[in-house]
């Protein structure tokens, strides 16, 4: 077991916990974005920052990637990190102003402007989309290429991959704005279940290995 | 090859190596790492090749290729041995010179480095001031090894480091001689060496352990690490070599850049070499340790240089950090424990073991030990690769390694770290160059750039290029790092296209902070860095671009236009009438000077011309247009009356301007046509101040001003002259009477004083009361043998006018600095040269003599110029100057003006004879009254007034010109007038006073010249022509003359008519159209 201390609350857990997961365990709320039980920590949202170590030499660490450490001081809304999260989300607002979930951690952070030239983007590319079909899915259809500006999220060379089932997992777990569909573009598609009107599961009925996350599916509604 | 087998017979190699190498032929080593191959290395070393075969020179002279020997600046460079020799920029012509040279045992004199500071000419390379300084423990080796040759190295000690430590057959004796050696990682960060090895050392039981070489240099400007691996691959191999002995590492990886093509060639003939000798791979030289490197080439990621992203590059998955814990050091490179250095620092690890431990330790600071090579770039002269101990201060390297500005720019701040790291401004230039210096002021040492900045690099641009770097190399998974490099680079982009709020400023301080606090490696923990330094140390810079619209660096287009309208106070658009000009189209040409400017007959003749000193033209390595010879062609030939100011309807208010200067006269011209009545106050008899009083008729013909200033008078103006402010009435009466406002401009009069005993003594005069005497009344005050000290131009005034008087024999000028800092125009420097004057500098007076009998007419006729020189002293004789005793300077460190301080030479007194001595070193206002008055008076005299609005800290009451900012320009004083009309205006109606600022863009579309009419094929600059120095020999005639039409003409065909990128040819409408999106990329 491992000693920490997060928000002066001494806390024993298990090794290997990660602090998001202490932290939440005593019921310390962090939000997060790129996170979700059941696929590995990513670390790529930043929401989720918690302050760790003593003053005056303290920084701030992503908690659902940091392992828990013996002694570990960690703070999960000390002014800084209040100060950050708040410009993160000003940042998604500025990207992603459309997706509900982006705008329901801004008004729990009270976060009611942004102040960067508006976009309207739909992808923060938190990966979860890649971890999903990757881990949960065991297909890896999609990735990421690219790095920097130009990182972007989609299957190799943009053709409509073989291993994809079209499961719609990746749109499940989409915290943007559900717009992983590109709606009529099947073959730019990551999943194009929506857009696809003789799915697997209409043709090859009953489609038992076919698991689909899709609510409200465009099949099924067809189907009814 | 034959393989060794034990660390006896490598022994005996080297020392058959040494006693073979025959250190007193003479060698040709020539400088052909990627830099010198790029320059015509390889040209040269055809030619050297084909000179030595042909005259059959091959037994008496040697050749040896190597990597760069780091004077970039001077490449392609050749150094002759056993001497030293240093031959800079050779061509392949050259080198047959200097292998002749050499046949003979002789120099080739006409080919070597000369000092650009002293002009004298250097032979051996360690006297060279650049490498003077340095100390080259790994950057001096490059030069004694060719790289392809492994015996090369091993004659020159290499391997030895190696042999010696397995033969301790003592893993912890190296580890303990690193610990000793306080080495820290060269890479950036500067973590101790010792501790990290230690760390790796303690990983047992887990299979595989790996070493890696990070060789993924990719800082903008930054090269050292490729010199390294270029010129000497083998002492990273051995470095790599000692360090798996010393930590039991199973194997050994070079993780390069593929855009280090030469690099990864020498680094693979050197494995190669390495194997097949025995002192790579199994049981090396029978020992039993056995260890082998391989290579990993990038394929270019910045951020691969990270070390969890590089681990991830060589496990072939996308280059992305991790999180840290766990350290590679416990599970890096497949699971397995992993440890990370750099090229520089393996390359020490060697030098560490060969020396010692506390030899090692002994060079630099306590905490930062050893030297450190830096790629020193950007504005300097001295461009190349400098090896310094640690604890030198960045003056030293800028000053006296990198010799300066590489052009007459002030250089302001060096930026280190690349990318990552952060600007430190020349007011830092003390501080010593180590690890955690660096650090306190918001820079790191990086790996190594060191990029130098003068004014004529903007800030903002500087950050705003670091951050598009970033936004394409960050690898893109932390959100912050992403968006907000991609939103600080969009922000700069606002600010430096003009669409910069106030706000921004705290916004980009937010999110840098938060870049930096929130994102998980190096990269984005150090991303905001370059926002964030310029922002603590140019702040003002970035107010400048917001608040003002400016780039006074004349980098950021969409602020600049044109880069001659932008640079003119008065904003007149130098292009537009310089294109005129080229139509033949005279008249318009005036109305567009003369539109922007009052006095364009009197700019024509003594503007500062800061238009051609920010000419594109002359900027990008040609001349500049002679844009003020084009303004006098055409104040020469068109009338004034071309031009029909508009008078708006007559407004009740009245205005009080006092000084009829041309700050004052410009003020009320503006004023009475916008409708107010104006009453000028002077104190002389007639208008136009320091034109009249102080400039001479040989540059300014007094009827030019004359006429000039009649043409601005009108019936809303009166003019009351003899009338002294502080003497005839205070400003409170002129507010108390029949003004609503008052501009005061009565300029700076009085002398500033060399405070030496005797300074009042009959034949010393200060400058402006020698110039006025003549120009006002004409009486001529000086004879005899003259001395005037001074280096601006009212020295020089003073020096040419004192030439011109019937009774003076010879003028000499001293100045205390060179000519090169002298403050006055050059050409008026020339001039007075032409005529006669003595310039001597780096002089000052310290004494002054004075004596009753006058001196015998002196010998010789004419001027002469000293500087560098200092008067101490002035000797009178019964109340009559005798002479001055001076002293002469050497010039050393920058001082805050941005010139070098003159320091006196002890001893070097010497006396001067003199019957008139002219004091011209400045002027000041004559304000002291104006305190009384409850005016704000800074120490040197001048009205403290808001800069932006000129309002002083009485409402109602303005200052300009002179005045405020001290001895200036006429059109800085015009420019002020305008500037005080504006701001009067909106005060008595009732505005807010501060304008709301715009960038000054091109207005008006104008059709470019066609091409090939009659082009100018030279495309020289046209002379203007001026009398010659016999002719204008004691008389006052113009010195200056206007161009010829063709010349004129032809001249303006040389504008290469910047303008046209901000605007687009009318369209049907009529409108014109900014097109500043083009410009953008344009």
């Amino acid at each position: 077991m491992v000693n920490l201390t997060i928000n002066g609350v001494p806390v024993s857990v298990e090794k290997g916990t990660t602090v998001l997961e202490a932290a939440r365990y005593l019921g310390f709320p962090i939000p997060t974005l790129c996170h979700k039980e059941g696929l590995s920590p990513y670390g790529a949202c930043r929401l989720c920052v918690v302050e760790i170590g003593e003053a005056p030499r303290t920084r701030l660490v992503s908690s659902c990637t940091y392992p828990v450490e013996e002694g570990l001081f960690v703070r999960t809304a000390s002014e800084r990190v209040v100060k950050a999260r708040r410009i993160i989300i000003e940042l998604l607002l500025a990207s992603c102003p459309q997706s509900k979930t982006i705008q329901d951690i801004a008004s729990a952070h009270s976060v009611r402007r942004q102040r960067f030239r508006q976009e309207h983007e739909d992808c923060i590319l938190c990966g979860l989309c890649v971890r999903m079909c990757k881990e949960q899915m065991m297909a890896g259809a999609i990735g990421f290429r690219g790095r920097g500006r130009s990182r972007s999220l989609g299957t190799p060379f943009d053709v409509k991959s073989d291993v994809c089932r079209l499961c719609g997992g990746c749109m499940e777990v989409c915290p943007a704005c559900q717009a992983r569909c590109t709606y009529n573009e099947p073959e730019k598609a990551i999943c194009g279940a929506c857009a696809n009107l003789s799915p697997p599961c209409i043709e090859k009925e009953p489609f038992h290995d076919m698991m689909c996350y899709m609510t409200p599916c465009v099949a099924c509604e067809i189907k009814k | 090859m034959k393989k060794l087998t034990s660390i006896d017979e490598f022994t005996a190699m080297h020392t058959q190596l040494v006693a073979d190498a025959r250190g007193d032929i003479p060698t040709i080593v020539i400088s052909a790492g990627t830099c010198g191959r790029a320059s015509g290395a390889n040209a040269l070393i055809r030619a050297a090749e084909k000179e030595l075969l042909q005259k059959n020179l091959t037994d008496r002279i040697r050749l040896r290729i190597t990597g760069c020997h780091g004077f970039c600046a001077m490449e392609p460079s050749v150094l002759v041995e056993p001497g030293r020799t240093f031959y800079p920029r050779i061509s392949p012509d050259d080198m047959v010179t200097i292998i002749d040279a050499t046949a003979r045992g002789t120099i080739a004199a006409e080919l070597l480095y000369v000092d650009p500071e002293t002009g004298k000419t250097i032979e051996q390379q360690d006297e060279l001031p650049f490498f003077k300084k340095q100390l080259r423990t790994i950057m001096g080796r490059n030069e004694k090894v060719d790289p392809i040759r492994i015996h090369d190295y091993i004659g020159n000690g290499g391997y030895l480091p190696l042999a010696k430590a397995l033969s301790r057959r003592d893993p912890k004796f190296v580890l303990e001689e690193i610990i000793a050696s306080g080495l820290r990682g060269r890479g950036g960060a500067g973590f101790p060496t010792g501790q990290k090895w230690t760390l790796f050392a303690a990983q047992r039981n887990s299979g595989a352990k790996y070493i890696i070489c990070n060789a993924d240099e990719g800082d903008p400007g930054a090269y050292m690490d490729r010199s390294v691996l270029e010129g000497n691959p083998h002492s990273i191999l051995e470095g790599m070599l000692i360090g798996a002995y010393a930590t039991g590492a199973s194997e050994g990886i070079i993780y390069i850049r593929t855009e280090y093509p030469l690099a990864i060639q020498h680094l693979n003939t050197a494995l190669s070499q390495a194997r097949e000798l025995g002192v790579l791979g199994e049981n090396i030289l029978g020992t039993g340790f056995s260890f082998d490197i391989g290579i990993v080439k990038g394929a270019g990621a910045f951020v691969c240089g990270e070390e969890t992203a590089l681990i991830a590059s060589i496990e072939g998955r996308m280059g992305e950090p991790r999180q840290r814990p766990p350290f590679p050091i416990a599970k890096g490179l497949n699971g397995k424990p992993t440890m990370i250095n750099n090229v520089e620092t393996w390359a020490n690890i060697p030098i560490i073991i060969d020396a010692g431990a506390r030899a090692f330790a002994a060079i630099g600071t306590e905490k930062s030990s050893g030297t450190k090579i830096f790629s020193l770039v950007g504005k300097i002269r001295n461009t190349g690769l400098v090896e310094i101990p640690m604890g030198m201060t960045i003056n030293e390297v800028v000053r006296n390694i990198g010799g300066g500005s590489a052009r007459k720019g002030k250089i302001k701040a060096i930026q280190t770290g690349g990318p990552s790291g952060g600007c430190i401004p020349s007011s830092l230039f003390d501080l010593p160059i180590d690890y955690d210096s660096l650090a306190k002021v918001g820079s790191i040492m990086g790996s190594g750039g060191m990029i130098v900045m003068d004014d004529s690099t903007c800030m903002v641009d500087v950050a705003k290029y670091f951050m598009n770097f970033l936004q394409d190399e960050s690898c893109g998974k932390c959100f912050t790092c992403r968006k907000g490099t991609q939103r600080l680079h969009e922000i700069l982009e606002d600010i430096t296209c003009g669409k910069g709020l106030p706000e921004h400023l705290t916004l980009l301080e937010e999110l840098a902070q938060t870049v930096k606090d929130t994102t998980m490696c190096g990269l984005g923990q150090t991303a905001a860095n370059p926002v964030l330094s310029t922002l603590k140390y140019f702040r003002e810079e970035y107010e400048r671009h917001i608040d003002d619209k400016r780039c006074d660096a004349f980098v950021c287009k969409q602020l600049t236009g044109a880069p001659c309208q932008a640079a003119c106070p008065v904003d007149t658009e130098a292009w537009r009438y310089v294109a005129m000009i080229e139509k033949g189209d005279y008249e318009e040409a005036y109305r567009v000077i003369r539109s922007a400017n009052p006095f364009p007959a009197v700019s024509a003749r003594v503007c500062d011309r800061k238009c051609e000193s920010r000419c594109s033209l002359g900027t990008s390595g040609g001349e500049a247009v002679a844009i003020r010879a084009l303004k006098r062609f055409v104040t020469d030939r068109v009338k004034p009356s071309t031009y029909k100011p508009v008078l708006a309807k007559k407004k009740r208010q009245r205005v009080a301007v006092v000084g009829a200067g041309p700050a004052g006269i410009t003020a009320a011209h503006c004023l009475s046509l916008r409708g107010y009545g104006v009453t000028v106050f002077e104190a002389e008899d007639r208008p136009g101040g320091m034109l009249t009083c102080s400039l001479p008729a040989y540059r300014l013909p007094r009827d030019v001003v004359e006429k000039e200033i009649k043409t601005l008078l009108n019936r809303r103006i009166k003019m009351e002259f003899g009338r002294v402010l502080g003497k005839d009435m205070t400003v409170q009466d002129l507010l108390a009477g029949r003004y609503d406002a008052v501009f005061l401009a009565f300029g700076a009069h009085e002398s500033m004083r060399l405070d030496l005993r005797h300074e009042d003594v009959r034949g010393v005069f200060p400058s402006i009361e020698f110039l006025k005497a003549f120009n006002m009344r004409g009486e001529e005050l000086a004879r005899g043998h003259v001395g005037v000290i001074g280096g601006g131009n009212s020295a020089v005034d003073a020096a040419r006018v004192a030439l011109r008087q019937k009774d003076v024999t010879s003028v000499s000028l001293f100045y205390r600095r060179t000519r090169e800092e002298m403050p006055a125009y050059e050409e008026e420097i020339d001039a007075a040269l032409e005529e006669g004057v003595r310039i001597e500098t780096l002089i000052s007076p310290v004494k002054i003599r004075v004596r009753q009998e006058e001196i015998e007419a002196a010998v010789r006729e004419g001027v002469e110029l000293e500087t560098l020189v200092s008067p101490v002293k002035i000797h009178s004789r019964k109340g009559r100057l005798v002479d001055i005793e001076c002293i002469r300077n050497r010039l050393g460190d920058v001082d805050a003006t941005g010139r070098r301080k003159p320091l006196p030479i002890p001893g070097s007194e010497f006396r001067v004879r003199l019957d008139t001595l002219i004091v011209a070193v400045g002027e000041k206002p004559k304000s002291e009254f104006l305190a009384s008055m409850g005016l704000d008076i800074d120490k040197s005299g001048r009205i403290r007034v808001n800069a932006k609005t000129l309002e002083t800290s009485l409402r109602g009451v303005f200052a300009g010109g002179d005045l405020v900012t001290g001895p200036n320009t006429v059109i800085d004083a015009v420019a002020a007038g305008k500037k005080a009309a504006e701001s009067i205006d909106r005060y008595l109606q009732k505005k807010p006073l501060a304008k709301p600022a715009t960038p000054k863009l091109p207005s008006v579309y104008v059709e470019p010249a066609q091409a090939g009419e009659s082009e100018d094929k030279a495309g020289a600059r046209a002379a203007t022509p001026s009398l010659a120095p016999a002719e204008r020999m004691k008389n006052y005639r113009e010195v200056e003359m206007a161009l010829p039409e063709t010349a004129a003409r032809t001249e303006s065909r040389r504008c290469l008519r910047c303008d046209l990128a901000f605007t687009e040819k009318k369209s049907a409408d009529g409108s014109v159209r900014s097109v500043g999106e083009g410009a953008r990329h344009g």
